[in-house]
C-alpha cells in the first residue's frame, strides 16, 4: 500500500471546523418558503375580491372594467404571495403590496409617463389627480348604469387594489381571514345604496361561498401549519397518523359561525330594499329618468352628458314634421326652482278619454297627425308623446293624462317596452294669428306668470333690452330666441357644471345670462323666465328631440330614432286663441318653430332650409339630421380605426409582455453558460442554472434533498437519453467536488456537460412543460428574490 | 505507523488516488468474501465493513438464526488478524472476558493470562445474555481501548474492533444493554429475514457443509491498517459537518424521542461517513454518506417517547428507523458556497495550488439514501 501523502491542510481539524450552528428551524420561524406563502389562501381573497367586484355590474356598463379590477387584484394578491414565499418579512409585505399596486396603476393608468412605466413620477401624479377629479365628477354626473369613464375606471382598479391590500393585511399578515375578508363587503354593499334592488343575489351568494371557502382553506391551512414537522406517508407509525386532529375541531365553529352569518345577511338583503324604499337611505333613483321630481334638469344634464347615447326609442309619424316628445312639464316656479305643479297623475283622466286641447280656436290650422312609438329604453313613468295628443292606444299598465300640461304618465307602470300609437294635433299657426293673440289670459293660465318674490334684476334688464324694438308679445318672444341663438351664446354640457350653475332655477338663470354658456336647460328656462317678466305665460317643456331618420321604413314612413342625447328642454309660451306654442332658443339643437312660413306654404318640408322670417339662425330639419348623421359617421370611424391601432398596440404590448420572461430566462442562461465557459463561474453556478431549470419544468427543488439524490430524481423523472445522463453525472460530480471536496477541481467540459444535460432533460419533457418552461419560467422569481435581497445574482438553492 | 485512537484530530492528510484503489479493491473482496456466506444482505455487509474501516464497534441485533454470528465471524475470517470469541452467558465472569491474573507457582509471581478480549476482532456472541457486571468489562475495554487488571493496564491490540451480537431484548434471559453503553457501538445493524430466493439458494449451499469453513482471509492485518488509515484521510467538508451537527441536534429536539444522540454520535457518523466515502473511491464525504448510515449509527443511541413508541412495545427498532428517516426528510441538506463561486478571480491567485487529484471513478451505483427518498 502506497504511503499517504502529509500534506496539511487548513480546516481539517474534526471537531472545531464544525460551522456554527443555527437554531433548529421551525416552520414558523422560517422566512419565506412554500408554508408561508400560502398559496390557496391567496388564492381564496382573490376569488372572493373578483367574485364581490362583479356585484357592481348593475351599477356600471359593460364588463370591460371588471377585468382591469381582477388584473390589479391579481397583481396586488398573488403579488404578495409571492412576496411571502420570498421570504420577504411579514411586516413588510404590505409596503411591498402598495408598491405593486402603484406600479400596476402606473402601467395602467400612467400613459407612459411613469418611469419604465412603472415607477410613477410627478407627471404620473399629476395626471392621476386629473382622473381621480375625473371620476368622481362622472360618478355625480351620471347616472345608473354608468358609462364606465377612464376616470371612474381609474377610482374601480385603485380601489380595488386597496381592497386586496387591506385584506391580504387582515387575512395573511394578521391571520385573521374572517375580517379580512370584510374588505370585500365594500363593492358588495355599494349597489345596495344606489340601487333600490341591491346587489345581485346571484353575486350576494357566490361572495358567500367564496367567504367560505376562505374560510375552509384558513382551516386547512391551520392544519398543516401544525401538521408540518409531524411524518406523513404510509410507512409513518401509526401513533403519528392518529394524532392529527380529527374531525370539524375548534376551527370547525368559526366556520360554522360564517355560515350563518352568511345566511342571514342573505336573509336581510332581501328584505333591507324594504327599508331603503321607506327613504331611510335615500337612493338616487337608479335608472329612473326625472323619476323622482326632485330635479329633473339636473337629471337631464346628467343623461346629456354620458360619454355614450343610450337608445331611447323609436317611432314613425304621419305628420308634416318631425313632433318634440314631451315627457313632462314644469311650469311652477317654487322658491327658484322650476318644478311640476302637479308632480303625479290625476287618477281620474286615464288616457282612454283625453281632452281636446283646451282654447283652441276654431281659426288656427291644426293637423291630426299619428305617432307609432316603441321604446327602447325610457325607464321612466312619464311617458313620450307629441304634444296635444288626443288618443294613445296600445299601451299597457295605467296610465292618465295631467289635465293642465297635458303631460302622459303613470303610478304603477313604466315607460320601459312600451309600444303604443300617439294622434295628435299639429298646431299650425301663423305668425300673424300669433301676433293679434290677446293678452287676456284665462284664470287657468294665470299661474304661468308667477316669478319669485325677489328674481335677479338681471333677467328683466336683459328682457326688456331685447324686445325694446317690438311691439308684439310673439315678436318679443321671437327677439328673445334670437338674442339666445346668437353668437354671443355658445351650447356647452360641461360649463355649468363646473362653474356650479346647474339647473334651470332662477337663480341660475342670472348666472348663466352672465356667463352665457349652457345647454338646453338653461336656454330654455331663462326664455321661459325672461317671458314671464314680460307678463307671456311660459312654462318648461323637458322630452326628446325629434331624432335621426334611419334607414329602417315602416308602411312607407320613415323610421326615427332617438337616443337618450336628443333629451332637451324648451320652453312653451302660451298665446290666446291658440295655446301653448313651443319657442327653440337652445342654440345648435332642434329646429326654430317657423310661425312666419306657415301662412304661405303649406308643408314645411317643401321649404328646406327655410330661415324664417326670424332670420334666425335655424337649422332644418334635414340638415340637421344630415349634420348628425355625418358627425356620428365620422365618430363611429374615428372609434373604429384608433380602436384598430389600439388593439393592434395592445396585442404587440401584450405579446411582447408575454415573451419577456422567455427572453430574460433565456439571457440569464446564456450568460451563466458563457460565465461556465469562460472560467469565471465554476460548477456551482453551473448546479444553480440546473435547479433553476428542474424549477422551470416544475419539478420541485427541496432543500433537504442532497445533490446527489436531486440527480437521481431528475434521471428517475425525465427518460433522458444516456448522453445527457452522463453530461448530468458530470455536472454532479464537479458540482459535490466543488461544494464537498477539498480541492478546487475545473473542469474543462463543465459548460458543454450543462448544456447537454440541460437540452436532456428540456427534451425529455412532455410538450405543456416544455413550454410551461420557456415561457412562464419560475425561477425567475428565485433570481428576482437573489436581486431584492441585494445579491448580484441567484445563489444555488440551498438553506 | 501506528494508530493512536485516543487522538481526537485525524491526522491530516491527503488521500492519494492509489491508496483510495487498494481501499476499494480490498473492501470488494471482503464483501465478496462474506457475501459467499451471507446472501442478499448486501447493506448490512456493507455497513459492517464500513464500520470495520472506521474503527468502530458493531452491533448486530435480531432473532436468532438469521445469520447474525454467521457475519460477524465472516467478517472477522476474512481479514487475516486475531479473532476472539465470547459466547456471553448469564454466568460468564468479567474476568473471563478481559483475562485473569494467575499465581506462577515457578516464578512466584502473578502472571496475566489475556482473555478472548486480546483480539484484532472480537466477537461478542449474544452479548445481552450476560449480567450487567460482564457487559460492562467488555464496553469498558471497547471504549478505552485497554484493560486494567489488579493495578496493571494492558493495551489491547490494534486495529481492535468489537463485533456484537445480541437478540432483541424480549427474548427470554437477556439483560437489556443500558443506553450508556449501546452508546459505545459505532453501529447497529439488522440482518432481517433473506428474501425468498436467497433462503432457497442457501438450502442448496448450506444444506450439508459449513460454509464458514470455506472462508480465508482475503485482507492483511497490514492491509486493513492501511485501509483504515486512509479512510481516516477522507476529508469531509465544513457542509457536510454541519449537515451531520444539523442531523444530531434535530434527534435532540424532535419530540418523538425521549433522548436524542450524543455528540460521540456525531463523530462516529462522520468516521463512518468517510469510511463509506473511501469504500466508494471517494476522498471527501457526501451528505448522502451521512444519509445512507444515518439510520444504522445514530438508530440504537435515540430511546422514543412511549406515544411515538405506541403499540411497537416490544421492538422500538421500525419506530426509531422511521423517525431518522423523517428527521433525514425534513433536515436541509447544507451546500456551502464554494470559493470559486464568490470571489472567482481571487480564489485563482491565492488558493495554495492544491494538488488536485484526477477525477476518480464513482461506482456506477449511486449512494443509497434510504432516508431521504
Amino acid at each position: 500500500m502506497t504511503k499517504l501523502a502529509t500534506k496539511l491542510t487548513p480546516n481539517s481539524d474534526f471537531l472545531s471546523a464544525v460551522r456554527p450552528v443555527r437554531p433548529p428551524q421551525t416552520p414558523r420561524g422560517r422566512r419565506g418558503g412554500r408554508t408561508v406563502a400560502s398559496w390557496p389562501l391567496a388564492l381564496s381573497l382573490l376569488l372572493l375580491l373578483l367574485v364581490s367586484c362583479s356585484a357592481l355590474g348593475p351599477l356600471l356598463r359593460g364588463t370591460a372594467w371588471w377585468w382591469v379590477c381582477a388584473a390589479v387584484g391579481c397583481a396586488v394578491l398573488l403579488g404578495a404571495a409571492v412576496f411571502r414565499r420570498l421570504g420577504l418579512p411579514r411586516l413588510i409585505v404590505p409596503v411591498a403590496n402598495s408598491a405593486v399596486l402603484v406600479g400596476t396603476m402606473t402601467l395602467l393608468f400612467g400613459g407612459g409617463t411613469g418611469l419604465f412605466w412603472l415607477i410613477p413620477t410627478p407627471q404620473t401624479v399629476s395626471i392621476f389627480t386629473g382622473l381621480i377629479d375625473a371620476g368622481g365628477a362622472s360618478i355625480v354626473q351620471q347616472s345608473t348604469p354608468a358609462e364606465v369613464t377612464l376616470g371612474i375606471l381609474f377610482l374601480l382598479a385603485g380601489g380595488t387594489g386597496l381592497i386586496a391590500i387591506l385584506m391580504d393585511l387582515l387575512a395573511v399578515t394578521l391571520r385573521w381571514p374572517a375580517i379580512g375578508a370584510a374588505g370585500a363587503l365594500v363593492p358588495l354593499l355599494v349597489p345596495g345604496f344606489i340601487l333600490d334592488e341591491g346587489a345581485d343575489t346571484a353575486a350576494l351568494v357566490a361572495a358567500a361561498v367564496a367567504f367560505l371557502l376562505l374560510l375552509r382553506v384558513d382551516v386547512s391551512g391551520r392544519r398543516a401549519r401544525a401538521a408540518t414537522h409531524r411524518a406523513m406517508g404510509p410507512r409513518v407509525p401509526q401513533i403519528d397518523r392518529s394524532e392529527r386532529p380529527r374531525g370539524r375541531g375548534p376551527m370547525g365553529g368559526a366556520v360554522l359561525v360564517g355560515s350563518l352569518t352568511i345566511v342571514g345577511a342573505l336573509l336581510l338583503s332581501t328584505v333591507a330594499p324594504a327599508f331603503t324604499a321607506g327613504g331611510l337611505v335615500t337612493a338616487r333613483p337608479g335608472g329612473l329618468l326625472f323619476g323622482s321630481g326632485v330635479s329633473p334638469m339636473i337629471n337631464l344634464g346628467q343623461d346629456l352628458r354620458r360619454p355614450k347615447a343610450g337608445a331611447a326609442f323609436h317611432y314613425t309619424s304621419t305628420g308634416t314634421e318631425q313632433p318634440y316628445f314631451t315627457l313632462l312639464t314644469l311650469d311652477e316656479i317654487i322658491g327658484l326652482t322650476w318644478t311640476a305643479r302637479v308632480d303625479g297623475a290625476d287618477v281620474r283622466n286615464t288616457v282612454d278619454a283625453i281632452q281636446k286641447p283646451f282654447g283652441l280656436d276654431a281659426d288656427v290650422e291644426t293637423v291630426e297627425a299619428s305617432t307609432s312609438i316603441v321604446i327602447d329604453g325610457v325607464n321612466s313613468h312619464w311617458l313620450p308623446a307629441p304634444a296635444r295628443a288626443s288618443s294613445i292606444e296600445g299601451l299597457t299598465g295605467r296610465w292618465y293624462w295631467d289635465s293642465r300640461t297635458r303631460a302622459i304618465a303613470s303610478v304603477s307602470a313604466n315607460a320601459l317596452g312600451q309600444e303604443y300609437t300617439v294622434s295628435s294635433l299639429e298646431l299650425k299657426p301663423t305668425a300673424e294669428q300669433l301676433r293679434q293673440a290677446s293678452s287676456d289670459y284665462p284664470a287657468s293660465v294665470v299661474g304661468n306668470l308667477q316669478l319669485p318674490v325677489e328674481p335677479p334684476s338681471i333677467i328683466e334688464e336683459t328682457a326688456r333690452e331685447v324686445t325694446a324694438a317690438t311691439t308684439s308679445n310673439y315678436d318679443a318672444a321671437v327677439a328673445i330666441q334670437n338674442y339666445l341663438r346668437s353668437s354671443a351664446f355658445s351650447y356647452d354640457t360641461e360649463a355649468p357644471v363646473e362653474d356650479g350653475y346647474d339647473g334651470g332655477g332662477v337663480g341660475v338663470i342670472g348666472m348663466f345670462l352672465q356667463e352665457k354658456r349652457g345647454y338646453c336647460v338653461h336656454f330654455a328656462s331663462t326664455m321661459a323666465a325672461m317671458a314671464r317678466t314680460l307678463g307671456i305665460p311660459s312654462r318648461v317643456s323637458l322630452g326628446y328631440l325629434p331624432g335621426v331618420k334611419s334607414q329602417d321604413r315602416e308602411q312607407g314612413l320613415g323610421q326615427y330614432n332617438v337616443d337618450s342625447h336628443d333629451l332637451h328642454a324648451w320652453p312653451e309660451l302660451y298665446f290666446v286663441g291658440i295655446g301653448w306654442v313651443k319657442f327653440e332658443p337652445t342654440p345648435g339643437r332642434g329646429t326654430v318653430p317657423n310661425y312666419e312660413r306657415a301662412a304661405v306654404a303649406d308643408t314645411p318640408n317643401a321649404a328646406p332650409g327655410g330661415a324664417g322670417a326670424t332670420g334666425a339662425p335655424a337649422l332644418s330639419p334635414d340638415r340637421l339630421e344630415d349634420d348628425t348623421a355625418l358627425e356620428r359617421g365620422a365618430a363611429t370611424q374615428t372609434v373604429e380605426s384608433s380602436n384598430l391601432l389600439g388593439i393592434l398596440g395592445l396585442s404587440t404590448l401584450g405579446l411582447l409582455v408575454i415573451l419577456l420572461p422567455a427572453a430574460a430566462r433565456r439571457m440569464l442562461r446564456g450568460s451563466r453558460v458563457r460565465r461556465i465557459r469562460s472560467g469565471r463561474a465554476g460548477a456551482g453556478l453551473a448546479w444553480t442554472e440546473l435547479q433553476h431549470t428542474s424549477l422551470d419544468h416544475g419539478i420541485p427543488v427541496p432543500v433537504t434533498e442532497t445533490p446527489r439524490a436531486f440527480a437521481g430524481r431528475l434521471k428517475s423523472l425525465r427518460a433522458v437519453d444516456p448522453t445527457a445522463m452522463e453530461a448530468l453525472e458530470r455536472v454532479l460530480l464537479a458540482f459535490e467536488r466543488s461544494r464537498f471536496d477539498r480541492s478546487q477541481a475545473s473542469s474543462d467540459t463543465l459548460a458543454d456537460d450543462l448544456t447537454l444535460a440541460l437540452r436532456g432533460m428540456h427534451s425529455g419533457a412532455s410538450l405543456g412543460i416544455r413550454f410551461r418552461a420557456i415561457f412562464a419560467p419560475t425561477s425567475l422569481f428565485a433570481t428576482l428574490a437573489a436581486v431584492l435581497r441585494g445579491e448580484r445574482r441567484a445563489r444555488t438553492i440551498a438553506p | 505507523m501506528k494508530l493512536d485512537p485516543t487522538r481526537s484530530s485525524p491526522p491530516a492528510q491527503a488521500v492519494s488516488g492509489g491508496n483510495l484503489r487498494e481501499l476499494q479493491d480490498a473492501g470488494r473482496a471482503i464483501m465478496r468474501n462474506v457475501e459467499t456466506v451471507i446472501d442478499g444482505k448486501h447493506e448490512a455487509v456493507q455497513i459492517a465493513l464500513t464500520v470495520l474501516l472506521a474503527e468502530g464497534h458493531l452491533l448486530i441485533e435480531d432473532v436468532p438464526g438469521v445469520g447474525k454470528t454467521m457475519l460477524a465471524k465472516a467478517l472477522a475470517r476474512s481479514v487475516d488478524c486475531t479473532v476472539g470469541r465470547i459466547q456471553f452467558t448469564p454466568d460468564l465472569l468479567p474476568s473471563d472476558v478481559t483475562g485473569v491474573s494467575v499465581f506462577n507457582q515457578a516464578e512466584r509471581r502473578f502472571e496475566f493470562k489475556p482473555g478472548p478480549v486480546f483480539a484484532n476482532i472480537v466477537i461478542g456472541d449474544e452479548i445481552n445474555r450476560a449480567s450487567p457486571k460482564t457487559q460492562s468489562a467488555l464496553l469498558e475495554s471497547m471504549e478505552e481501548r485497554q484493560v486494567t487488571v489488579d493495578g496493571t493496564t494492558y493495551p489491547l491490540a490494534l486495529p481492535f474492533t468489537v463485533i456484537a451480537t445480541q437478540n432483541p431484548i424480549e427474548m427470554e434471559g437477556t439483560y437489556a444493554l443500558p443506553e450508556a453503553q449501546r452508546d459505545r457501538f459505532m453501529a447497529r445493524i439488522s440482518m432481517g429475514y433473506p428474501d425468498s430466493d436467497s433462503e432457497l439458494a442457501m438450502l442448496d449451499s448450506r444444506d450439508t457443509n459449513s460454509p464458514l469453513a470455506l472462508i480465508s482471509a482475503v485482507v492483511s492485518e497490514e492491509t486493513l491498517r492501511d485501509m483504515m488509515l486512509t479512510a481516516r484521510a477522507v476529508f469531509a467538508s465544513g457542509a457536510v459537518k454541519e449537515y451531520a451537527v444539523n442531523l444530531v441536534r434535530a434527534t435532540r429536539d424532535d419530540r418523538d424521542l425521549r433522548l436524542g444522540a450524543s455528540p460521540r454520535a456525531t463523530l462516529q457518523l462522520i468516521r463512518a461517513a468517510k469510511a463509506q466515502a473511501a469504500l466508494n473511491g471517494r476522498d471527501y464525504v457526501l451528505p448522502d454518506d451521512i444519509d445512507s448510515l444515518a439510520v444504522a449509527v445514530l438508530g440504537h443511541r435515540l430511546v422514543p417517547t412511549s406515544r411515538a413508541l405506541g403499540h411497537h412495545h416490544q421492538d422500538s427498532g421500525p419506530v426509531i428507523a422511521d423517525i431518522v428517516r423523517r428527521i433525514l426528510a425534513d433536515t436541509p441538506v447544507p451546500v456551502g458556497v464554494a470559493a470559486s463561486d464568490q470571489f472567482p478571480s481571487e480564489s485563482f491567485e491565492s488558493a495554495p495550488s492544491p494538488s488536485v487529484p484526477s477525477v476518480h471513478a464513482v461506482s456506477t451505483r449511486p449512494v443509497g439514501s434510504t432516508g431521504a427518498s
